[in-house]
């Protein structure tokens, strides 16, 4: 188990009486996509503008890639990229004298820059966009170059928040292949989103409500203990043999008149392989996996995980 | 009649819910808010405490090179007139040309050798050197001391009283009675305050209804708005109504501080005032609003009110007398709803005046809102492709 | 301190608000239009004034004293016949004053008995009133003074020879102009940057930009270095405007009055950077701008002298930096004064300016 490479312990922000985030105890290992989720004014933004070091907070520790953020946030800005809700690309320059600028900053330029920005562009299809301006571009196109933006400079961990907001589908699936191949490439990606299914696409899922931090797990934890379950239905072929298959996979069985249905509180390993044996056997047979939606495990998370009153 | 009576009760419901959800809006803007209370009373204080265009504390330089009873009579006499203060004396024309290069001193009354012959002769006289950059200080002491010295004469009369308030009558050969119409203090104070209200309410004016439509174009919610079965007009006379309100709460506050504080009441009809600041404020508002329709985003607005509230104030007439402008500019400043609001307050303040006093304004103003109506009806209209 | 950074800064600010034609517009329109507006349209002299006269005396000494009041050159004088048309034009506006001259005037002067002279004004139009005050009591005073008959034991009264240095004929325009710089820069510099900066921070920009590795101070200079070259370009051309279009040129050095007033632009824009940093709207940063410039405007002695205010007033106002750089102006401009007169203003006005550059660099940095 190597170190956190995000870690904050007892991180609280409070306005006045109001308090935006409580004791939050998070702790993000590299090289993994780790979810934000809540609704809005849950505390997400600003739990995610302490750790980029830009809201200083009430009190709490915050250590990005081993750097004090609290006390020298400065020092954490070579190693983050970020990408905020309200896409920071400057009205009246064009997409590449962009480009130019963020990369001027972080000192990428000359052929290094061209090298990796040729890149960037191929990966999220900006050729076309990249001598126009902002307030020309759709904004499914805006958003992709925010995110290539913030990854210009090849750092550790990305902050991404609310990425795919007012995104169409086509590019939101984009989206989540480019942020799968940088945690491939050992990237450590750092999502918030109201968009609860993409926690699917995630390695841990943390839950945020009135600033307090509900659950904490990968998202087939959170399955398993907030749900009804997996339901497997099998229809037509022998139901003797689909009983034993759904047996064998470790499901519940229950038979019906039309159908054979098992159920379990999560997938068990080696079950999605049974099920294949299963339509191997019995080509007749019409074999549906119904997987809790993570819509309904959230919802079920708000109303059971236990909170002070 | 049912019908036309229905139509008005459904226009002016509708009116009245923009209204409602405005004022709440405004209500909750603690910047707005702090500055509708904060402006009035510090501009209040500052005109009527410190800004004046009378002279005093005047720095000056003597140059004796008499050092007769005259010119320590003369000097004295000055010096009591209450404008000036204790004199610099210098010993050399150099010296006291280097103190007013260097701005240190407003004049420098220099007293040849022979006065006291002079004075004998008849034919007394003195030169006094004055700072001419600002001309309106210097023309106005140059002729205080000229005057001062005309009567000016050695021991046999007795000396100015200490501490004699500036203005009074200075003893001379020539006795001149005045007489100030309409303002028999002659304090600059007066003349400011009488017109102060209409420069706080231009402010409130222009700044909040310009802002107010360009930060709901940019949100998004103007759109919905218009979306719904209200028309444009209707809109726009929503968002009026309580700043109209707000006008006249802030006429009302500051009418009473100065009062309060300065003893400054209209003289005139306070009715006249009242009915007359109600076209004002529409037509103020409504420059307000037709510069926020020409603008695209908030900095635009703010810009181009800028533009407005500046020439406002110089063009109405309301710190500086529009007499004094050139002839072929004051015209323009009748276009301005100020100008004319400006007109109807000194009439009233200063000179007492009524109802039948504001008529041409009132109508003026009426003029001018009617005309920018009609262009932000122009300005809003849905826009084709 | 990265100059690589800074230079990346500078470029984007540049090109940014170069290609923002409204920007570029208002940012050299709005001062050009102030300097104009308040050169040409206002002055502070007196002309014009209409000045009934009712002669009630006709006599060589009361057309001795019409005259002198004529030769003033500040009023125009429309005799009339009774105190009755002075009333009514008092009222109507149509006057801003009159003078009566009593029946014996001539007679009583000769005779050394002392005439008595009524002088009637519109004081609703305070400042007018005033400076025809002044005239009017100074021609009769010095008219009567030469009519009066001496009596050698009397000693009479002194006449005085008046000159005036810098600005001989009392023209109101230079003194409204070198006024102006301060106006504009100390008013408008400041509105004009609060308002452009909030408008980047709702943007995002700015938040962005704090995630990158520019520091504080290079963003604070990416943004004042390039405005203040703008405005430093405006006060050229508001000085060009003024010589060319209103015919008032310094008397003392051009050069070293633009260098002044281009770092007195920093300190100002500092200031709009202050407060923009402190407001979360557009509006808000204007009202900020507006509560807080134009007290300090007016008190600043850019058209009110300081020296006509309260003893208590006139320290306050040392507190603030465009006293001290109006007074720079004005004797740069009026009176021809040189860096060697002038260095303990200069160095008050470093002082302010260094410390708000401080301050501003506090607030952009807060992290709030």
């Amino acid at each position: 188990m190597s170190e956190p490479i995000i870690r904050t312990r007892g991180l609280s922000k409070r306005f006045g009486d109001f308090t935006a985030v409580d004791a939050l105890d998070l702790a993000v290992e590299p090289g993994t996509i780790f979810a934000f989720l809540g609704g809005n004014g849950s505390g997400k933004s600003t739990t995610i503008r302490m750790l980029i070091g830009i809201l200083e907070p009430t009190a709490g520790e915050i250590r990005v890639d081993g750097i004090d953020v609290v006390h020298t946030p400065r020092r954490v800005r070579d190693h983050i990229g970020y990408m905020g809700q309200k896409v920071s690309l400057y009205q009246g320059l064009s997409l590449r004298e962009n480009v130019e600028f963020y990369a001027g900053l972080f000192g990428l330029a000359g052929a290094a820059l061209e090298r990796r920005w040729g890149a960037l562009r191929e990966r999220f299809d900006l050729a076309a966009a990249e001598g126009r301006r902002p307030e020309d571009l759709p904004a499914a196109i805006r958003q992709r170059a925010g995110l290539a933006l913030s990854m210009l400079h090849e750092p550790r961990v990305l902050f991404l928040d609310e990425p795919t907001a007012g995104v169409d589908v086509r590019s939101r699936s984009l989206f989540w292949d480019v942020i799968q191949e940088e945690a491939a490439g050992g990237t450590t990606v750092f999502v918030t989103t109201h968009f609860v299914e993409e926690a699917d696409s995630c390695d841990w899922v943390a839950f945020i409500d009135a600033g307090k931090l509900i659950a904490d797990a990968p998202p087939e934890a959170l399955r398993e203990r907030f749900s009804d379950g997996y339901r497997v239905t099998v229809r037509g072929g022998d139901p003797r043999a689909a009983a034993a298959a759904l047996t064998a996979a470790g499901l519940a069985v229950e038979s019906a008149p039309d159908a054979v249905r098992g159920t379990a509180p999560g997938l068990p390993p080696g079950a999605l392989a049974e099920l294949e044996r299963l339509r191997a056997r019995q080509p007749d047979a019409h074999v549906e996996v119904q997987q809790p939606a993570m819509t309904d495990v959230f919802r079920r998370v708000l109303t059971d995980a236990p909170r002070p009153a | 009649m049912t019908a036309a009576g229905g139509r008005l009760r459904g226009w002016l419901s509708r009116v009245l819910a923009v209204a409602w959800r405005e004022a709440t809006l405004l209500r909750h803007d603690r910047g707005f808010v702090s500055t509708i209370i904060a402006q009035p009373i510090l501009i209040i204080l500052l005109y009527g405490y410190g800004l004046s265009n009378t002279p005093a504390n005047v720095p000056w330089a003597v140059l004796d090179r008499s050092q007769s009873a005259q010119s320590r009579q003369l000097v004295q006499d000055i010096r009591h007139s209450g404008y000036f203060l204790a004199p610099t004396p210098v010993s050399g024309y150099a010296e006291g040309h280097a103190l007013l290069r260097r701005g240190a001193v407003l004049a420098m009354l220099v007293v040849p050798a022979g006065l006291r012959r002079d004075a004998a002769r008849g034919r007394a006289r003195v030169q006094v050197l004055l700072d001419g950059s600002d001309p309106l200080s210097a023309a106005r002491v140059g002729s205080y001391v000229a005057q001062i010295a005309a009567a000016s004469a050695p021991p046999r009369r007795p000396a100015v009283r200490e501490g004699v308030a500036p203005g009074a009558d200075l003893p001379g050969p020539v006795d001149v009675r005045q007489r100030f119409t309409f303002n028999p203090r002659l304090a600059d104070r007066d003349f400011f305050l009488a017109t102060l209200v209409g420069m706080l309410l231009t402010n409130l004016c222009l700044s909040a209804s310009s802002l107010g439509i360009v930060g709901e174009r940019e949100s998004g919610t103007f759109e919905q708005t218009l979306a719904l079965p209200i028309s444009t007009v209707e809109i726009v006379l929503g968002k009026l109504v309580p700043l109209v309100v707000l006008g006249y709460l802030v006429l009302l506050g500051t009418l009473t501080l100065q009062g309060v504080l300065f003893g400054i009441w209209p003289r005139g009809s306070l009715v006249a005032l009242l009915v007359v600041t109600l076209p004002f404020l529409l037509a103020s508002l409504a420059i307000g609003v037709f510069v926020s329709s020409l603008a695209d985003t908030s900095a635009q607005a703010v810009f181009i009110t800028v533009f407005f509230i500046m020439p406002s104030f110089v063009l109405s007439g309301i710190m500086f007398p529009y007499e004094l402008m050139p002839e072929a500019v004051r015209p323009i400043g009748g276009l301005l709803p100020l100008r004319w609001y400006q007109i109807a307050l000194r009439r009233i303040f200063a000179r007492g005046g009524g109802l039948g006093d504001v008529v041409v304004p009132a109508l003026a103003m009426l003029a001018i809102f009617a005309v920018l109506l009609a262009a932000i009806r122009w300005r809003l209209r849905p826009r084709l492709g | 301190m990265s100059w690589q950074r800074l230079r990346t800064l500078l470029r984007r600010e540049a090109r940014a608000s170069l290609r923002d034609p409204f920007t570029v517009g208002i940012l050299v329109a709005v001062p050009l239009l102030a300097m104009v507006l308040f050169g040409f349209v206002l002055s502070t002299e007196v002309h014009g004034l209409r000045l009934a006269v009712l002669d009630g005396d006709a006599s060589p000494a009361s057309r001795r004293l019409i005259g002198d009041l004529r030769a003033t050159g500040a009023f125009t004088l429309v005799p009339v016949r009774s105190r009755d048309e002075i009333e009514l034009g008092l009222v109507d506006g149509r006057l801003g004053g009159a003078i009566v001259v009593p029946p014996g005037f001539g007679r009583d002067l000769a005779e050394g008995r002392t005439p008595e002279v009524n002088a009637i004004y519109d004081a609703a139009e305070a400042v007018l009133a005033g400076n025809a005050e002044g005239y009017v009591r100074g021609v009769v005073a010095a008219t009567g003074a030469r009519l009066a008959v001496r009596r050698p034991a009397s000693g009479g009264g002194i006449a005085v020879v008046t000159s005036v240095l810098f600005n001989p004929t009392l023209a109101g325009v230079p003194f409204m102009v070198s006024g102006t710089f301060g106006f504009v820069l100390s008013f408008l510099a400041v509105l004009i940057t609060a308002v452009t900066i909030v408008n980047e921070r709702m943007a995002g920009t700015f938040e962005q930009l704090q995630v990158t590795p520019a520091t504080t101070l290079e963003i604070l200079l990416g943004k004042l270095l390039p405005m203040g070259g703008v405005f430093a370009l405006d006060i050229a051309l508001m000085m060009l405007a003024a010589g060319l279009l209103l015919g008032v040129w310094p008397n003392g050095s051009a050069a070293f009055f633009w260098i002044v007033s281009a770092l007195y632009v920093l300190t100002t824009l500092s200031m709009g950077l202050i407060f923009s940093a402190t407001s979360a709207t557009a509006a808000e940063a204007v009202q900020k701008t507006v509560i807080f410039s134009i007290p300090i405007v007016q008190l600043s002695g850019f058209a009110f002298p300081i020296r006509n205010m309260p003893g208590w007033l006139q320290w306050v106002t040392e507190c603030f930096p465009a006293t001290h750089y109006i007074r720079i102006s004005r004797a740069i401009y009026l009176r021809g004064e040189g860096p060697l007169d002038l260095w303990p203003e200069l160095l008050i006005l470093a002082a302010f300016g260094a410390l708000q550059v401080t301050v501003a660099l506090r607030t952009m940095g807060a992290r709030t």
